[in-house]
């Protein structure tokens, strides 16, 4: 609460009720799409007021160390679940990055969706108010009741607009993520059944539960069924099946809002309950998490230089980049750590910029065959120019920002294992492989189908432009984002 | 029979009064009031159970309305003017006509009700029979189509068997203890030293009938065929309260017995064979109505694993999946009930695009489905969750993972209901488009969905009343 306001349930709820708006004027498709950007701005401005007031906030009363935004309302009393928000470095860096992305998600189909606007819009402003609910929940239920409610918005936007096996790819999403969140629940329960006759209070707050002491064979099994629901997030390797599916298939806000927040989830999921509820557990996983991690950023980029279409190319270009997260997590250094979730966030920068751009390239040509194009740079030298930008960006060029994460995550892992830094090293050099390649294809070999293409209009070049501007800013300047992390990351390494 | 003794039984008065008034003023003034008198005699006996003190006392006639007969007569009745409301437009489209009809869905009520009051083996038994006989009638009040008809015979013949063995292990209960006072019979159970023989076996027979009613495998083989015979809103109220008089008929008995232990081995089989046969044939289901009958009964799987992990918290659990499943359902038949005009909608492949054609009906069948596979923030997560918890709590560790695998498999044939409401063209054979009462209805199940999705706290605390 600050001054009175609830504004971690605004920041929550502020979307859904955006979406309400949007049933009156559901014929306008005019006014639905200013609606529900101006929804999607209002949210961004909340955030970013939050991110600029932040060193001002003081400890909140009651509140876990390391959150300085903190509500907590009872919810299902009989059985110890509380509606309980909370906000420290991590979580409003995850926020500010929904915030950020939905709009460019919102602003990106302005053109591409013609048909059932209205419902398109309400779902992905549904599915913001899932993902913050995800980012800021400290209860274990209500984290798995807005987990499993941002699925809902996301499958139907696949199996709606989706191109392709549109409604297999959505189907597949669901069943996997299920698959691992219906295990995810039973270990939930576990937790506060072992907490509860342990200390003879029944919870499932967060805070409480992190103490527990869980004999180590239950835990092991407890902290699997945790992972496996994130993995498949992740997606770790070789969970990862259902990504180039739903990628591919999904429409062009589908594939941002996929990539550039829905496998943070996962991966935020491992870094704020898996470790902290089975620190033991997740010492002894710690080798397998490292293997699976390596083996992803290798196997991700091989297999990323051998798609024709270019949206699977950027799917599995995803599976590598995560890889590297997930490194990060397993190392579970302060320094491994903060470079994982500032990766997370450099990874929703530049992925869903990619994404926006090959979903651009679609409305225009109605292709992603990456040898159905050539010679962009003389025709549309400005789409080409944010390509390249970007796509150096993927490949970790320095001074770009996923140079710096992946960096800052190499140089923390190395002590704990270097082997794996080492081999993942390789997976710095990979993505330069098969971008340079996709570059030369696209943008410079001379054209091979006449196309007839227009340059980017003004609203898609504000939206590159916003996302370019922040490429540059994290690979130049990442240290705000990095002290925001050092108490929240301190605390959960147990370096403060 | 003192005064007392008729006002404390009045919900049960006024069931059957309400009942025979229908009939009767049928004959005078046909095809007027029936409905109207039916939904208002079971509000009437839901608030009378909601507003008047309930007071400890000697059962009169072997019923006593105590809490948990009050909080199932509210339930039984309110779902049954649901199913009214639902039906008065599809009658009219499927020409069913006469009173019959809202007067044997008030005789079955009367008898749910006084199932649930009963603390003696007679009374049960009867409530039992009388509300089977009722819906006997009910699935097969279609003379026009020979698929009613002969869905009323299946559920006849099954019916009947179903019975004799309830009536059977009744009288072997009897002979082995000489009581039909329920909570003696159950509480020589609990004692120690060797369990009666006929006591256990009359247990047997009866838990058999009952898997009959529930429709648990392998008891479950008549279920897809009356349902796909007999007409959606009679489905509606025959897989929620004739299910839910049975489960109640199980709450009754095992509370009272305090230790499950003697029971514990059949009703762990019926609830893993239920869960996993239900989900894994409703994979192969391509008729809506069939597919919500193998849901229906996994869906019960999961109530008797509640019922069976009593001593983590189940029967509590169970009781609120039955609201939870309540609502599900009739939102579910409901739908289907108000988008069939002179041909049903069989095939799930009908509902295409019907949640743009008929954003009201497709939103709400949507919202059934993924309830019904436990998504929140729908009843149907909260309550498995309740389910789920309570059976780890209980021990029942390998049936929970169980459930849950199949709860997952159970996802795919909800979907595939969601992927044609949403994601595939119109074919235009659907033409009915609702009248208001429908409209009513789905709405009272969509908000109760909703609620207690979001907010179970009220409902778990009534539920706290009678049951831990």
């Amino acid at each position: 609460m600050v001054n009175g306001y609830p504004l971690l349930t605004i920041l929550v709820f502020l979307p859904l009720a955006g979406a309400l708006f949007l049933i009156p004027v559901w014929k306008r498709p005019e006014w639905l799409r200013r609606l529900a950007l101006g929804a999607g701005v209002v949210e961004l401005a909340l955030a970013g007021w939050l991110t600029v007031r932040w060193q001002a906030f003081q400890q909140a009363p009651g509140a876990p160390a390391g959150f300085l935004l903190w509500e907590d309302l009872p919810w299902i009393e009989g059985f110890g679940i509380r509606y309980t928000v909370g906000m420290d470095g991590i979580s409003l860096l995850m926020v500010i990055l929904t915030a950020f992305i939905t709009v460019i998600a919102l602003a990106v189909s302005w053109r591409g969706i013609r048909e059932r606007v209205a419902l398109h819009y309400l779902l992905i402003l549904v599915m913001e108010s899932g993902i913050m609910g995800v980012f800021l929940s400290l209860d274990l239920i209500l984290f798995y009741l807005f987990w499993e409610v941002m699925l809902v918005p996301m499958f139907l936007l696949i199996g709606i607009w989706g191109h392709g096996r549109r409604i297999y790819s959505a189907v597949k999403f669901f069943l996997y993520t299920m698959f691992g969140s219906l295990l995810m629940l039973l270990a939930i329960i576990g937790v506060y059944l072992v907490h509860g006759s342990e200390t003879g209070s029944y919870t499932f707050a967060l805070p409480a539960l992190v103490n527990t002491r869980i004999a180590p064979d239950l835990a092991g099994w407890l902290f699997a069924a945790f992972l496996l629901a994130f993995a498949i997030k992740v997606p770790l390797f070789p969970l990862h099946t259902w990504l180039p599916d739903a990628h591919t298939d999904a429409p062009t806000a589908g594939s941002v809002l996929l990539a550039g927040l829905l496998l943070k989830t996962g991966a935020y999921g491992i870094i704020r309950f898996g470790y902290p509820l089975f620190p033991q557990a997740a010492a002894s996983f710690a080798p397998l998490l490292t293997v699976l991690a390596v083996v992803g950023i290798i196997y991700g980029s091989w297999v990323a230089y051998a798609q024709t279409d270019m949206k699977r190319l950027v799917a599995y270009s995803s599976v590598g980049h995560m890889g590297f997260v997930a490194l990060g997590i397993a190392a579970w250094t302060p320094v491994s750590l903060s470079g994982s979730v500032l990766q997370m966030v450099n990874h929703g920068v530049t992925t869903g910029a990619l994404f926006a751009l090959v979903g651009m390239l679609d409305e225009r040509a109605e292709t992603r065959e990456i040898a159905a194009f050539g010679g962009l740079w003389g025709k549309i030298p400005l789409f080409s120019a944010f390509f390249l930008l970007f796509s150096m960006a993927s490949a970790g060029l320095p001074g770009l920002n996923n140079f710096a994460g992946e960096f800052i995550i190499l140089a923390g892992s190395f002590r704990v294992s270097p082997l794996a830094v080492v081999l993942a090293f390789i997976g710095i050099i990979l993505p330069l492989v098969y971008t340079v390649r996709l570059v030369q294809q696209l943008l410079f070999v001379t054209e091979r189908q006449p196309l007839a293409l227009a340059d980017i209009s003004l609203r898609e070049g504000g939206v590159l432009a916003v996302l370019a501007l922040a490429a540059i800013y994290l690979g130049v300047h990442p240290a705000p984002v990095l002290d925001l992390l050092k108490v929240p990351v301190g605390l959960l390494t147990g370096t403060p | 029979m003192s005064i007392t003794d008729i006002w404390s039984i009045m919900p049960l008065l006024l069931l059957a009064v309400g009942a025979l008034s229908v009939l009767l003023l049928g004959a005078v003034m046909p095809g007027r009031f029936g409905t109207g008198i039916g939904v208002v005699t079971l509000l009437g006996a839901s608030l009378w159970c909601i507003l008047t003190p309930s007071q400890a006392g000697v059962p009169t006639l072997g019923v006593s309305l105590t809490p948990f007969a009050r909080f199932f007569t509210v339930l039984f009745s309110l779902t049954a003017a649901v199913v009214l409301l639902l039906s008065r437009g599809y009658n009219a489209r499927r020409a069913i006509r006469g009173e019959e009809y809202p007067a044997t869905v008030l005789f079955a009520v009367f008898g749910m009700a006084v199932l649930s009051a009963a603390a003696n083996f007679l009374p049960l038994f009867l409530g039992l029979e009388g509300l089977t006989f009722a819906f006997y009638f009910l699935v097969a009040i279609d003379r026009e189509r020979p698929e009613s008809g002969e869905a009323g015979l299946k559920y006849l013949l099954m019916g009947a068997v179903a019975a004799a063995f309830t009536a059977f292990g009744i009288a072997l209960i009897y002979a082995g203890t000489g009581s039909l006072d329920v909570p003696s019979v159950m509480g020589a159970l609990s004692q120690s030293g060797k369990v009666n023989p006929l006591l256990l076996a009359g247990l047997g027979f009866l838990l058999a009938g009952i898997a009959f009613k529930i429709s648990l495998v392998p008891a479950h083989l008549w279920t897809p065929d009356v349902y796909q015979g007999a007409p959606a809103p009679v489905v509606a109220f025959l897989s929620t309260a004739s299910k839910g008089a049975a489960v109640a008929f199980l709450l009754l008995l095992l509370p009272a017995a305090g230790v499950v232990e003697p029971l514990r081995i059949p009703l762990w089989g019926l609830s893993l064979l239920s869960m996993v046969v239900g989900n894994l044939a409703a994979l192969l289901q391509r008729n809506l109505k069939r597919m919500l009958a193998y849901s229906a009964i996994a869906q019960m799987g999961y109530v008797t694993l509640a019922l069976l992990s009593g001593k983590g918290g189940g029967y509590g659990a169970a009781a609120f999946y039955l609201v939870a499943y309540t609502a599900m359902n009739l939102a579910a038949f409901g739908a289907v009930a108000s988008l069939t005009e002179e041909v049903e909608p069989g095939e799930v492949e009908d509902y295409r695009g019907l949640g743009y054609t008929r954003p009201f009906q497709g939103g709400v069948l949507a919202l059934a489905m993924f309830a019904l596979a436990g998504i929140p923030p729908t009843a149907g997560f909260v309550g498995k969750f309740f389910i789920f918890a309570a059976a780890l709590r209980g021990g029942e560790i390998a049936l929970a993972v169980i459930g849950i695998l199949t709860a997952v498999v159970s996802v795919y044939y909800y979907l595939r209901v969601v992927v044609n409401l949403y994601m595939r063209a119109d074919t235009g054979n659907v033409t009915a488009s609702g009248t208001l009462p429908e409209m009513v209805a789905l709405i009272c199940a969509a908000a109760v969905i909703l609620f207690l999705g979001i907010y179970p706290g009220p409902l778990l605390e009534l539920i706290g009343m009678f049951a831990r």
